[in-house]
């Protein structure tokens, strides 16, 4: 027993002597000068571009994918530039679009990109079985809802095609003014049928994944780091950084202290408290972006059935103290749209105005305030969240005398709320998926599944429908003006509160370091120094 | 020179020794080489498994615990399938569903989803499908992370627990024993209270307190040590001892408390009274008796481990387990909540068992039926 | 996170065997003699009572309210009128964290009521009654054991959190995350009732009782649970810290407590994130929670002394 014990013990040594030759690889093997290393929070829930749905994913896609347009980041606006389409345009007054697909565009295996693999790709995003949450971005096309729904089963019958010139076609049920932004977005990107029945779910991995753009997927050490790597082959002009290191680190406070060390080169999240001393570094940088924080009142509820109600408390909340209080740079809002793009009215809504919202609650029949429900803002339990709540709380019983109660709900359980039964007073915000007021304004529809206000308005949704078919921006703007005071003056089913804003610290190696409004980061004209 | 090293070990427990040192040299030196980076070859984790199942057998053969193990393990696996169950079924009480998001989904999308996952068969069918799937070993796919198998991350993200969670206990042993000997042969002294102090304050901040403490300190202040990832020896030494300041406070206390239990007893009394040396006393007797309960305490303090990861991984980037067990949650991405809950499960139900068995071992009078 | 300070002194078998089964007056009247003795104890004891009273009386002692803002201080450091500085809305920090001390003691002391009532019935019943029905219990004890405390906990708060049973604002606030840890917490109360059920059920005095035709109820209730308090009020003494610490993580993931009302978890959570910047958010609330832990150990670790005489004798 003894000997046995004593031979298996020298026989481990004898092995772990000879295994120590090896090195764990803790970098990947990158040279650090000609590496961006990132930070994207979170193992990234799919790297397959019809199925994805969350920023994370989108941003390690944008860089090894393009659809056939994409945005001019170097434009304030965010105009439109060619990416696998040279050049597009629409007829039938913005109802069909044509666009011409670019020549000698190869995929990372050498094969050519053709018209067809759009198609490929459109037909599985909106396959049901492929279960896309985005398969909704293209319901503006011909039948494809119906295709979808599974009502339709023949593709053929949906409204895109090639033409004997060999452009894509695609038909659209209703004039669509900003369609050609829908296809930046990276459920509209083409795709390898044949990889993906190679290779079947795992096609994502590095080595299986077929891509085109500017990068192509080297590592992807789940929950670790990705690392991407130039695409030599890329169509346009090579990216200038040789590697990009995404690490996925999701605590804002530990990001921030790698960023400290020097470990990583830009963190685009940060801590919100902490702004006020980041803010005095030279690497802080704010960016306007295209994000509305607002308040929204569950209209069917009293006294929130009301308008004079919900005027009174839109008026009492002054927008100024919150940005201050927060200290990010955000911009106090009382209109609908943002900053940032056409149709934003600075000047539009209920200003802060204590007197006029007493006198408002007053004419409701509130003279005396113990009259007043107990009313509830519920929100979704983050600090921030809670911040903003705590403070117009506040400013409520400072300015108006009423009690409100805060109630905070984990996230999905209060989506639910949203869904059921809202409370009185509710906090949301919402991103743009496009650069167009019509993302933000047809939220506030009726027919919108995302309107928990209860409030629906036929002049409202007329007006909306109307504006997507209008052919120049200043007619569109006119309408979306009408539309805001609606929304904002007269029915006042919401309280916008403030525009966000991006918070980044970008190391000074980093040259051209993609800040804009859509959030989109797009790393190939990145340089380090 | 053998005669007295034994005696110095514990002459009465040399079985044990003879067993049990080889053992933990061949673990500590595979612990070793991992720690400080080295790529272990997969022949000295066989060999260390070997090591351990075969003094395991032995044991259990030569104790005529073969039908208690098998007892046990069959118990526990009807536990874990009960803990399925049960967490199934909360799952389900817990409102909001996996699908819910910002920007809500148009009914024909969400119909797609649910028919894709069969969200929408009963809940019956949904519980015995799962459970049909689990008994062949097939833990589904995530929501969350469209696609991947839930055995493919959890055998991801596993081996960093399992890294941090070993360490974490092996530094607790390491400083909490020596502690609370040191306390107890200190007894009534300035040096037990403050000791104790120490251990008692080692229970009284939450981990994300001490945390940052550590960071700033280590980190920026002095610039020692990486303030967060998991790369390599000094990466892993500020989460390790974050996490393991806990346990080792706590076995501190218990080691002393038994170590003074077993001090007062008459066999002490007695040996003291023949004359020995106080510490051929202290570790030959001393110290192999006040062990028992510290190593009862394994169990619980596997499972606080376990728990207390979470915060660590979180604050350290390290990535592991804890941090999907509550994010799948709040995600609520039902197998990956299953099946991490699972797996941690079944390691708490294991070191129960464990522990029983080393108890058994070391304190003959405990029969086990 | 912290089961282990309270289970590991509990299953320690030097301590449970000792279960001192004299009358109970002697009892009370030994252990209080002997506690007193212990100066750390009584230091810690004079310091637990001092939170229970800021506790109770915070409206009186606190300089301001706890929700009142001021814009125009946000993020202040220690001023003279802001003695530990203000927080991000401009609060102040010191009234905050008196405030912290109510809802962090109504926490653990509220949970610690609920986990005790469980666990002394479950417990209770167990031991008694023995048989199949401890089988039961107890099996489904050990299953609990089993489950990942944090998943528990975390399912049954979001679940709890739902429950809407008081108008008063400060309990509404309590309720989910009292219920959700008393989920977990009566689990080790419920084993050790058991275990010293199980051993003075058969002592004479309660075999006499039995014999004399008294009902089983009544025995437990009259004979057996006074003869376990010493035990019960030990495992209470650490089962409160517990709760406030469980309570401090539960804040971490953001399943704390309701706001506007902070606990000491709340408030420390707040701050953690910004020590490099502002200090004071995150040590202020730290110490009071760190000295509050370590006065209640103490204070349990004498008590536990105080009731285990054979131990003490000893010394």
């Amino acid at each position: 027993m003894r000997a046995v014990l004593m031979s298996l013990l020298s026989l481990t040594l004898i092995l772990g002597t000879a295994g120590c030759t090896k090195k764990k690889k803790a970098d990947y093997d990158l040279d650090i000068a000609t590496t961006l290393r990132i930070n994207i929070s979170t193992e990234p829930p799919s790297l397959d571009w019809h199925k994805s749905t969350d920023t994370t994913s989108a941003l390690i896609q944008d860089n090894m994918m393009e659809g056939l347009v994409e945005y001019n980041l170097t434009d304030k606006e965010l105009g439109l530039k060619p990416a696998l389409a040279t050049e597009w345009r629409a007829e039938n007054n913005n109802q069909t679009w044509f666009f011409t697909i670019r020549k000698g565009v190869k995929w990372t295996d050498g094969q050519e990109l053709t018209a067809q693999q759009f198609i490929d790709g459109w037909q599985r995003l909106l396959t049901p079985a492929t279960a896309a949450e985005y398969a909704y971005f293209l319901y503006g096309i011909k039948n494809a809802r119906p295709f979808n729904e599974g009502k339709l089963t023949d593709f053929s019958q949906v409204g895109v095609s090639v033409t004997d010139k060999g452009e894509l076609k695609v038909e659209l049920t209703s004039p669509t003014a900003y369609f050609p932004y829908l296809l930046t977005h990276h459920s509209t990107f083409p795709v390898r049928l044949d990889v993906i029945a190679k290779h079947g779910d795992q096609w994502i991995e590095p080595g299986k994944i077929v891509t085109l753009g500017a990068y192509t997927l080297k590592v992807w050490d789940h929950d670790k780091a990705i690392v991407l790597e130039r695409n030599e082959g890329y169509y346009g002009e090579k990216a200038k950084t040789k590697h990009i290191l995404a690490y996925m680190i999701n605590e804002l406070s530990t990001a921030l202290n790698l960023f400290n060390a020097g470990k990583i080169d830009a963190q685009t999240q940060l801590p919100s408290t902490e702004l006020r001393e980041l803010r005095k570094r030279a690497e802080y940088r704010e960016t306007g972006i295209l994000s509305i924080y607002y308040y929204g009142f569950n209209v069917k509820k009293p006294p929130l059935d009301n308008p004079i109600v919900r005027k009174a408390i839109s008026h009492a909340i002054d927008r100024k103290e919150v940005t201050q209080m927060l200290d990010g740079g955000q911009i106090p809002l009382t209109s609908w749209v943002p900053p940032g793009m056409f149709g934003y009215e600075p000047n539009m809504g209920t200003e802060f105005s204590p007197d006029k919202a007493k006198q408002l609650l007053e004419q409701a029949g509130y003279k005396d305030r113990s009259k007043f429900p107990k009313i509830e803002i519920g929100f979704n339990t983050n600090d921030d969240h809670k911040r903003v709540a705590e403070n117009i709380q506040a400013q409520l019983k400072r300015n108006l005398g009423i009690d409100v109660e805060l109630k905070n709900e984990e996230w999905k359980v209060y989506l639910k709320s949203l869904k059921t039964d809202p409370p009185h007073i509710f906090r949301l915000g919402w991103l743009a998926d496009y650069p167009d007021p019509d993302n933000f304004l047809n939220l506030m529809t009726s027919y919108s599944e995302n309107n928990h206000t209860r409030w629906g308005s036929k002049e409202f949704d007329d007006l909306i429908a109307k504006a997507v078919g209008l052919a120049t921006q200043e007619m569109r703007a006119q309408v979306y003006t009408e539309a805001q005071k609606i929304l904002t003056e007269k029915d006042v089913p919401v309280a916008p509160i403030y525009a966000s804003v991006a918070h980044s610290l970008v190391a000074p190696r980093v040259v051209d370091f993609p800040f804009n409004s859509m959030q989109r980061f797009v790393f190939k004209g990145v340089s380090l120094k | 020179m053998k005669e007295k090293i034994l005696l110095f070990l514990g002459a009465d427990w040399d079985k044990s020794l003879l067993i049990g040192l080889p053992i933990a040299l061949c673990v500590l030196v595979t612990l070793f080489l991992d720690f400080f980076g080295f790529e272990v070859p997969t022949a000295l984790y066989v060999v260390d498994g070997l090591l351990i199942l075969g003094a395991f057998l032995h044991f259990t053969i030569t104790q005529g615990l073969v039908t208690y193990v098998f007892k046990r393990t069959g118990e526990a696996l009807v536990v874990v399938m009960v803990i399925a169950t049960l967490t199934f079924l909360l799952l389900r009480l817990v409102p909001g569903g996996p699908f819910d998001q910002e920007k809500a989904l148009p009914p024909e999308v969400k119909a797609n989803i649910e028919a894709k996952y069969k969200l929408n068969a009963p809940i019956y069918e949904q519980y015995f499908d799962y459970m049909a799937k689990l008994a062949q070993g097939d833990l589904g796919e995530s929501y969350k992370y469209i696609g991947r198998p839930i055995t493919d991350i959890l055998a991801e993200t596993l081996p960093s627990s399992v890294q941090l969670g070993i360490y974490a206990l092996l530094i607790s042993f390491l400083i909490g024993i020596p502690a609370g000997v040191y306390a107890a042969s200190r007894h009534n002294t300035m040096a037990d209270s403050l000791t104790m102090i120490t251990a008692i304050s080692g229970v009284a901040l939450p981990s994300f307190l001490v945390a940052p403490l550590l960071i700033l300190f280590f980190s920026f202040y002095l610039e020692w040590l990486p303030p967060a990832l998991w790369e390599g020896p000094e990466y892993y030494i500020l989460p390790i001892i974050t996490l393991g300041v806990r346990p080792a406070a706590v076995i501190a206390r218990l080691t002393r408390s038994s170590v003074l239990d077993v001090i007062r007893s008459d066999y002490i009394r007695t040996a003291r009274a023949k004359g020995l040396s106080e510490m051929v006393i202290l570790y030959k007797h001393v110290l192999k008796n006040s062990l028992i309960p510290v190593l009862t305490f394994s169990g619980p303090l596997v499972a606080g481990v376990l728990t207390g990861s979470f915060v660590i991984e979180l604050i350290f980037a390290v990535p592991g387990m804890a941090k999907h067990l509550i994010q799948s949650v709040s995600n609520r991405d039902y197998p990956l909540i299953l099946g991490t809950t699972l797996v941690f499960s079944l390691v708490l139900v294991f070191a129960n068992l464990i522990v029983d068995l080393l108890y058994a071992y070391f304190d003959p009078r405990i029969k086990l039926t | 996170m912290s089961t282990g300070s309270t289970s590991a002194v509990i299953q320690s078998p030097s301590v449970s065997p000792s279960v001192p089964r004299k009358k109970p007056q002697s009892l009370w009247g030994d252990a209080i003699k002997r506690l007193k003795k212990n100066k750390a104890a009584v230091v810690s004891a004079y310091f637990v009572l001092l939170v229970c009273l800021v506790a109770i009386f915070a409206e009186q002692l606190a300089p301001y309210p706890f929700d009142i803002q001021d814009m125009s201080k946000i993020l202040q450091g220690p001023t003279a009128e802001n003695w530990l500085g203000t927080d991000s809305l401009g609060r102040d920090l010191f009234s905050r964290i008196i405030f912290g001390a109510r809802m962090s003691m109504a926490v653990g002391i509220f949970t610690a009521v609920i986990s005790l009532v469980i666990g002394v019935f479950v417990g209770a019943v167990a031991g008694w009654f023995g048989g199949k029905m401890d089988a039961v219990l107890m099996r489904f004890v050990d299953i609990l054991y089993s489950v990942p405390t944090l998943v528990l906990l975390i399912l049954v708060k979001v679940i709890f959190d739902s429950v809407q049973m008081f108008e008063n604002p400060e309990l509404k606030a309590l309720t989910g995350i009292t219920l959700a840890l008393s989920v977990v917490g009566w689990v080790t109360l419920a084993r050790v009732v058991r275990g010293q059920v199980l051993q003075v059920r058969e002592m004479t005095y309660v075999e006499a009782a039995r014999a004399l035709g008294a009902s089983g109820p009544w025995i437990v209730i009259r004979h057996v649970i006074p003869n376990i308090m010493g035990p019960i009020i030990v495992l209470l003494t650490y089962q409160i810290p517990s709760n406030i610490l469980f309570e401090s993580f539960l804040s971490f993931i953001g399943l704390g407590l309701q706001p506007p009302f902070s606990s000491w978890g709340v408030l420390a959570n707040e701050g953690w994130r910004s020590l490099r910047t502002y200090p004071h958010l995150m040590i202020w609330p730290g110490v009071a929670l760190f000295l509050a832990m370590l006065a209640f150990q103490l204070f349990g670790d004498g008590l536990r002394d105080a009731f285990d005489p054979q131990m003490k004798g000893k010394t």
